[in-house]
């Protein structure tokens, strides 16, 4: 694929200086803000903000687990640690990051002036600190937080305090912020392409930011009803889950897991197209099987609505229903393949070079390859059976969610921060920050695959005595990678958002897309003109 | 910005949540009828 401008049609850059100074200043800009560029960046600094209060839990938990017995923590608060970790992770962190960039970069690759509905953007922006603070707010109500685990499993949801309906209420919140950011999503991408932007000629980002968009219509409602009706049992006298009152708490499983599913790819498609868009780049060549990748993308996103059962293998059932999610899951695995294969026959024979953000991008490969390996293993329904609720499947869910969605996160911000900040980053530190990163990582989460496989139980704040080296190990390396992140911060986010090298309007030689033909920062209005594409 | 306020626009967002709006509703009615 490649896309070129007509620059006898396009005016990005003089706009760019009639306009520059035309935006609000201090706190109004941001309150009211409906530039799509400054929306990206609300949405990137609040998943940030959430990734390190995400992380601080997950280092509480790696604490407790440092050594068996209770260090810290009493077993209740254990589980509300688990359970927070990972609801701020998902709906805090790492969705909310895919929207700022999504909110950053769709409008400036499809050569559109804004996102379609720019008052919605906002109110989706700002629905989502509120639904923090309910969320984190809950560890201080009687009672605590929710320690459901993440995915609100019955009977636990209808037993907990109040804490459980702050965690329903910001859920619904987040879903339906979600809900209006994928609607203006698809409304921009489908209605405001520039002249000549053919669907088969979008950048592979904005291809797997549409679907993902439709994935997120179809299954955020399921979770807003799921979770609804487990409100109605807790405080209306219904009885959907609740096994005393005739309800069936399986049913709110296969409910949830209809979502939870497609939710998984929702946070990996978009990882998908961050990284196809960087290896060209540093390859200098174009994507490798542009089509295939496309089709590939849909297949997952069809795919991922027949799959869901096989997260509870363990509760009972049919055998040609064991063997028909088993076999669906496993036809996965064609689609990612020929994904993995594409980037790599990008690289073949390319002239590549390894700046930072090809660095993540081939660890991303390299790790996140790993975690589908392992997602295969577990599709297996006997061995499933076996692993199923151990540290085994925390290994594998891990390196999909960290080593794939966040590491494609962090190679997308070092290939296009030149463009948001106007500035290069430090390349020797964003290196630095790439090998701590990818060595605690793995000292982190490696040894989880062998407490998995001798049995060691997720979700308990204690274990047995032969558990305790790889524990210590995997501690050591979550405080590791809590220490790289506070570097990428302080050393990487901050310094080149204060100044540094200055950063060309198209910094990577092999980089091609509409974005690299607006100035470095991009200018505040962009495309008023649209320009055409050839 | 002129294409913002694309009637089609309004059609497509119109159309997309009526989708999820049938999603959320079918979920519930789908469990309160089919016991």
């Amino acid at each position: 694929m490649s896309t070129t401008l007509d620059h006898a049609h396009g005016h990005a850059d003089d706009h760019a200086h009639d306009h520059d100074d035309h935006h609000p200043h201090g706190w109004r800009r941001w309150l009211y803000a409906t530039n799509h560029k400054d929306i990206g960046t609300l949405y990137l600094w609040f998943s940030f903000v959430m990734l390190l209060t995400g992380g601080l839990l997950a280092l509480g938990i790696r604490a407790e687990l440092f050594k068996p017995g209770l260090q810290l923590f009493q077993p209740e608060f254990f589980n509300q640690l688990t359970t927070m970790h990972g609801l701020i992770m998902v709906f805090g962190a790492i969705m909310p990051a895919f929207v700022g960039f999504a909110n950053w970069m769709i409008p400036l690759q499809i050569g559109a002036a804004d996102m379609a509905f720019a008052r919605m953007n906002n109110f989706s922006f700002w629905l989502l600190p509120p639904a923090a603070i309910l969320l984190v707010g809950s560890f201080l109500v009687p009672g605590g937080a929710t320690a459901a685990g993440w995915t609100l499993y019955a009977p636990l949801t209808t037993q907990m305090g109040i804490g459980m309906d702050m965690g329903i209420f910001a859920m619904h919140i987040m879903g339906a912020s979600s809900i209006m950011g994928s609607i203006n999503i698809i409304t921009t991408i489908l209605n405001m392409r520039a002249p000549g932007m053919t669907l088969m000629k979008m950048p592979m980002f904005v291809w797997t930011w549409l679907i993902t968009a439709y994935l997120l219509i179809a299954v955020m409602p399921v979770l807003a009803g799921a979770i609804t009706m487990t409100l109605t049992d807790r405080h209306f006298g219904t009885s959907f889950f609740n096994a005393a009152g005739g309800g069936d708490p399986v049913m709110y499983q296969h409910i949830f897991w209809f979502f939870g599913h497609p939710e998984v790819y929702i946070m990996i498609l978009p990882a998908f197209g961050i990284v196809s868009q960087i290896i060209p780049a540093f390859s200098r060549k174009p994507l490798f099987g542009y089509t295939s990748m496309v089709y590939a993308t849909s297949s997952i996103a069809i795919l991922s609505f027949i799959v869901w059962a096989h997260h509870m293998f363990a509760t009972g059932m049919p055998v040609t229903s064991q063997l028909f999610f088993m076999y669906a899951t496993m036809l996965i695995a064609v689609p990612t393949g020929v994904k993995v294969f594409n980037w790599i026959a990008t690289m073949w024979k390319g002239s590549m070079t390894f700046e930072t953000p090809m660095l993540w991008a081939i660890g991303f490969i390299f790790v996140f390859t790993m975690g589908g390996f392992t997602g295969l293993i577990c599709a297996i329904t006997p061995v499933d059976i076996q692993l199923q609720d151990t540290y085994y499947v925390v290994a594998h869910f891990h390196y999909v969610l960290v080593a794939g969605s966040l590491f494609a996160l962090f190679a997308g911000f070092y290939y296009w921060a030149p463009k948001w900040t106007g500035f290069m980053y430090n390349e020797t530190r964003g290196q630095i920050h790439f090998w701590a990163s990818l060595i605690t990582f793995n000292v982190t989460f490696f040894p989880m695959h062998f407490l998995g496989l001798a049995g060691m139980p997720r979700r308990y704040a204690d274990y047995a005595a032969q558990f305790t080296d790889f524990n210590m190990i995997a501690s050591i390396g979550a405080f590791g990678f809590g220490l790289s992140q506070a570097y990428f911060l302080f050393f990487v986010v901050l310094p080149s958002i204060r100044g540094g090298e200055k950063a060309a309007a198209k910094p990577w030689d092999g980089a091609e897309g509409l974005e690299w033909t607006v100035p470095s920062p991009a200018p505040f209005h962009t495309f008023e003109t649209p320009p055409t594409v050839k | 910005m002129s294409d913002q306020n694309k009637p089609g626009n309004l059609r497509t967002a119109l159309i997309l949540l009526s989708v999820a709006v049938a999603f959320f509703i079918g979920v519930i009615i789908k469990h309160t009828l089919l016991r």
